[in-house]
């Protein structure tokens, strides 16, 4: 049992870009979008760790490919000590989906609308090949509805998803995830398609099921303030690669990577501008570019304020920025700090 | 730009508002619906006739049990008037009903049952043998339906053989019909329930079926059939209503049965006699009615179906 | 996508006008001393098969030359209602049935849909809630800008290109792009577009829901700054209809906070946001996680807002609010105004101080310690 739950080393997803009949059959492809292009990230026993990115960040392919959902291209993810790189078939797979698992983003899609609530939570037990009883398996369900917050379990069990409402399928789906005493959980932007009032209700069910089962938790989310809230330590992504990671209080209050600073900068805020002493915004020019054409060097040098002539060849690893942080960015190497970001809010 | 036709606004309680067609009592649904209902009425009063039409009209009337004058019109006694043979057209007409009706609902059967597999295994397994599949269903789209029953049909019943054995109450002439309907008319339903199986595998519920550890079978049983099962029935009666006009065919071209007559074979003796030469108007109109009112029924309510399962409705509620 | 991520700084002199009146004629009927718009009591119901609607309850406010005005509320509260309700632009099924929508002082509600044209995208317009989704697919984004100015200010084709080209280029898309279609162009170059399409006849007011909802932070970002921009360079007044309150904060003069169909609160942005009266208000603001506050919390406002079809007798907030007393079931609260701030709450009646009653928030929500370094960054 070691401390690290999960690793990932030097993890990337590429998918080819086929277009046309011909190079459908024979294979071929014109160009390649890097989703994923050499991450290395542990998560540790007990955390919540926030990955944060735009669209287009690469955020959500990282986890799937934890969940395996989607194979990876290269490099290594190891589970509790062992390579699960390429676990994809047998009861040792089914081991693994049984200690790690998903919970999506959209309640109104997770759910097959022909499904009862009580069939949806208690598939993982049927297919997962257990040998349960119907009563134990109604068991386990009734429980795990009511740890999600829905009681009484037996009446929710026999609904459809159509008669609930969003943040109750959103339990429901919390309830599914967990039927299997799962070790560690991928949170795919759980709360993003709710109401605002619903939301808070959620994530604190989501941290009281951290306390009370000892669960770890891949938080996924674009929002860097929802990340400041729920998260231990917080990695930021861009287009495909980590640019920062650190604890929380460090990454948001002293980050050492330029796009997270001018990410920070620009997230919003209920402080209003005139009520004095806001930090400047740094908005940047132009949009994420796609992932077919990652630019060379450091990815982020064409829109970055700070950037300069290594930045546009040679692409920055992870450098120790002390306290548990790192980022990739030439200007932190040895450890040194970023200068000040010249503001462009206009 | 128009606004939308129901602010998101309005509708607070979620729990009212399906996000997309569920199929949710579809039944319900339809019957409100005057044109399925003038359809479904017609149908019913067809299976009525197929189910028991030796209690409404006594037994199939043969060229020994006829009684009637020949080729006589309309009179009392025999309200459809009779054909060459003596025998009454009402009971001819009645009967041939269960012959056609059963003829196209086996061939349905076998139709949607074939058309239906291929289509959700081709559509989620992908690959080469969704390659494969489908060049076999284009080969079938692409050659001339007609051409390829009377072929094939000539061939099976060779294997088969035309004897007095009967299935499900169908001489063994007319299971070549059957089977032969089904070869050639699987492959629309599977391009259609392959496509709509391809984008259920898109679903995010699909994703979660795999991250639980289901495997394709599996997804595909409980996931992607219940899903499509209202799309197979509104095909099925497209399916139902093409199988009974194809077997019309086949039966006017003589592939028919004359000791088990359906509508298609009926008429094909008509021609034989020169009833419409001859102005024995009652010898082909009632079974071309027939053809015409259980055709058009079946379209009815397929129409209906398909307007109810329409995705641009989804966003109406 | 590079180089054409950039956005084209503006290079032509779009006229600047003064922040204030506007120099091209008023419509005829105008009253030039009236405030911009100013809606009084309005009340528009849905016609439901279940029953009628009020989805906008006697709301008022008013907005000046000038002035970007914010509407709050969780959704199903009647901000978008309002919108469509001062376009007139409603569902079938839904009609105002009283109040009045005054724009220069001329009242728009008894205005035949003829007579409203005058108005409408001529002196309001609005980009409406995922428009960004709905352009045509098929169609070239300059194309679709123009086509509508042609049809509403009845100009040549080749005016309306022009017309469209400058207004590309005023929301900060460079030429190249206009020419696209609207699948190659990301969502902020879409809203960007559908931003272009409002300005298209030169509104007084731009009515934006949810303008930047579904966008990437930093593009929203963007979007609000050329909001901004496009306040001072063309003396553009703002509604911004949105959930999102930091949007809000970040853009808006004044806030509009509405409940259930009704104005819970109302005043200018940093009064409500630093001193938030109503305990919706402050539970609303304390349920968004702010990146600036030292404290790691986010609160919860149990239950959810009531069905409008039967609403509850008295203060609509009464049966979710944590300081309701017995006569907030059975009073609904007039609204009383301190400090330039208005109130609907019975803790606020009139001639009391009119000074914020706290409302208990929440616990920390997370285990993690408070920053260290102390300060917070304001």
């Amino acid at each position: 049992m070691t401390d690290e739950l999960l690793r990932l080393d030097g993890l990337k997803v590429h998918f080819p870009i086929r277009s046309g009949a011909f190079d459908t059959v024979l294979g071929r492809s014109t160009g390649v979008v890097r989703a994923v292009d050499g991450i290395d990230l542990a998560i540790r026993r007990g955390e919540v760790l926030a990955l944060v990115g735009e669209s287009g960040s690469g955020k959500t392919t990282t986890g799937r490919v934890v969940v395996k959902l989607t194979r990876q291209t290269a490099g290594r993810v190891t589970f509790d000590g062992r390579d699960v790189s390429h676990l994809w078939a047998g009861p040792s797979l089914r081991e693994y989906r049984r200690r790690v698992q998903i919970i999506f983003q959209d309640p109104y899609e997770t759910l097959n609308p022909k499904q009862t609530i009580g069939d949806f939570v208690a598939e993982p037990l049927v297919v997962g090949g257990g040998r349960l009883t119907v009563r134990d398996r109604a068991a386990k369900v009734a429980r795990a509805l009511e740890s999600a917050g829905l009681r009484p379990a037996d009446q929710f069990a026999t609904r459809y998803p159509h008669e609930l409402s969003g943040g109750q399928r959103q339990r429901v789906v919390i309830a599914g995830a967990l039927v299997m005493d799962p070790e560690l959980v991928v949170a795919d932007e759980p709360v993003s398609m709710l109401d605002v009032s619903i939301r808070t209700e959620l994530l604190r069910l989501m941290l009281e099921l951290r306390e009370a089962r000892g669960l770890t938790y891949l938080f996924i989310t674009h929002d860097l303030s929802l990340a400041w809230v729920l998260a231990d330590r917080i990695a930021v992504m861009y287009l495909g690669k980590v640019m920062e990671i650190g604890p929380a209080e460090r990454v948001i209050r002293d980050p050492h990577n330029p796009y997270t600073k001018a990410l920070v900068s620009v997230s919003p805020t209920t402080t209003p501008p005139s009520s004095g002493g806001r930090t400047r915004r740094t908005i940047l020019v132009g949009e994420t570019p796609d992932a077919a054409h990652v630019p060379t060097g450091c990815r982020f040098h064409p829109r970055c304020p700070l950037a300069f002539e290594r930045c546009r060849v040679e692409e920055p690893p992870l450098f120790d920025v002390g306290a548990g942080q790192a980022a990739a960015c030439w200007l932190v190497e040895g450890g040194r700090s970023l200068p000040v970001l010249p503001p462009t809010g206009q | 730009m128009t606004a939308p036709t129901l602010p998101a606004d309005v509708l607070r309680d979620d729990a009212a508002r399906p996000r997309f067609d569920t199929g949710r009592n579809l039944p319900g649904r339809l019957v409100r619906r005057p044109d399925a209902l003038i359809g479904l009425a017609i149908l019913a009063a067809f299976a009525v006739l197929a189910i028991a039409p030796d209690l409404l009209v006594g037994p199939l009337q043969t060229a020994i049990t006829a009684e009637g004058p020949r080729l006589r019109g309309p009179m009392p006694g025999f309200p459809l008037g009779t054909d060459e043979l003596g025998r009454d057209m009402l009971n001819l007409t009645v009967h041939a009903s269960r012959i056609s009706m059963v003829i196209g609902l086996l061939a349905t059967i076998i139709t949607v049952v074939i058309g239906a597999l291929l289509g959700v295994v081709s559509g989620f397994v992908g690959g080469w043998l969704d390659g494969i599949l489908m060049r076999i269903a284009d080969f079938f789209l692409v050659i001339p339906t007609f051409v390829l029953a009377i072929i094939l049909t000539s061939i099976i019943r060779d294997v088969v053989g035309s004897g007095a054995r009967e299935v499900f109450g169908i001489r063994f002439g007319l299971i070549a019909i059957i089977i032969v309907i089904g070869i050639t008319s699987w492959s629309s339903t599977a391009r259609i329930i392959r496509s709509q199986t391809l984008s259920l595998r898109e679903r995010a519920f699909v994703d979660r079926a795999r991250v639980v550890g289901a495997g394709p079978g599996y997804i595909m049983r409980r996931h992607i059939l219940p899903n499509v099962i209202n799309l197979i029935v509104a095909n099925a009666v497209l399916v139902f209503a093409g199988a009974v006009l194809t077997e019309t065919t086949l039966s006017f071209v003589g592939l028919g049965d004359p000791f088990q007559p359906s509508w298609g074979q009926l008429l094909d003796a008509a021609r034989e006699v020169d009833a419409p030469g001859l102005g024995a108007w009652w010898y082909f109109a009632p079974p071309g009615i027939c053809i015409v009112l259980v055709v058009f029924a079946f379209t009815l309510v397929g129409g209906a179906l398909d307007d109810i399962l329409n995705p641009k409705r989804r966003q109406r509620r | 996508m590079t180089d054409e991520t950039q956005l084209a700084p503006t290079t032509t002199p779009v006229t600047p006008r003064a922040l204030g009146r506007r120099q091209w004629p008023l419509p005829k009927l105008a009253d030039p001393a009236a405030p911009l718009l100013e809606v009084d009591n309005l009340t528009t119901q849905f016609a439901l098969p279940s029953g009628a609607v009020h989805a906008v309850d006697g709301v008022s406010f008013r907005l000046d030359y000038g002035e970007a005005l914010g509407i709050a509320g969780e959704s199903g509260c009647g901000k978008t209602t309002t919108a469509l309700s001062l376009v007139r632009l409603l569902p079938a099924n839904a009609r105002i049935t009283s109040g009045s929508v005054r724009l220069y002082g001329i009242d728009l509600v008894p205005k035949s849909e003829n007579a409203l044209r005058r108005y409408r995208w001529r002196e309001i317009s609005i980009v409406f809630q995922g428009a960004m989704n709905a352009l045509n697919p098929v169609q070239r984004v300059q194309d679709q800008i123009a086509e509508p100015i042609q049809e509403r200010l009845s100009v040549s084709p080749r005016a309306a290109r022009k017309r469209a080209a400058e207004l590309l280029e005023l929301v900060g898309i460079p030429k190249k792009r206009g020419s696209a279609y609207p699948h190659e162009l990301s969502g902020g170059m879409r809203q960007r577009a559908m931003i272009a399409m409002a300005l298209a006849c030169d509104p007084a007011i731009v009515i934006g829901d949810e303008p930047t909802t579904a966008l990437d932070v930093m593009v929203q970002a963007q979007i609000l700054a050329l909001l901004e921009r496009l306040r001072d360079q063309l003396g553009l007044s703002l509604i911004l209809i949105t959930h999102d309150l930091s949007v809000i904060a970040e853009t808006c003069d004044r806030v509009l906070v509405m409940y259930a169909g009704k104005v819970a609160e109302e005043g200018p942005v940093p009064d409500v946001f630093t001193r938030p009266r109503h305990p919706y208000t402050q539970k609303l603001l304390s349920a968004f996680p702010n990146i600036r506050a030292d404290r790691r919390t986010l609160d919860v406002i149990p239950g959810s807002p009531p069905d409008l079809r039967t609403p509850p007798p008295g203060c609509r907030f009464a049966p979710r609010c944590p300081l309701a007393m017995p006569v907030c079931s059975q009073v609904v609260p007039p609204e009383v105004t301190f400090d330039g701030v208005r109130v609907a709450c019975h803790l606020y009646p009139a001639g009391s101080s009119g000074q914020p009653v706290p409302v208990p928030l929440a616990p920390p929500i997370a285990a993690a310690a408070p920053d260290p370094a102390g300060e917070s960054v304001a």
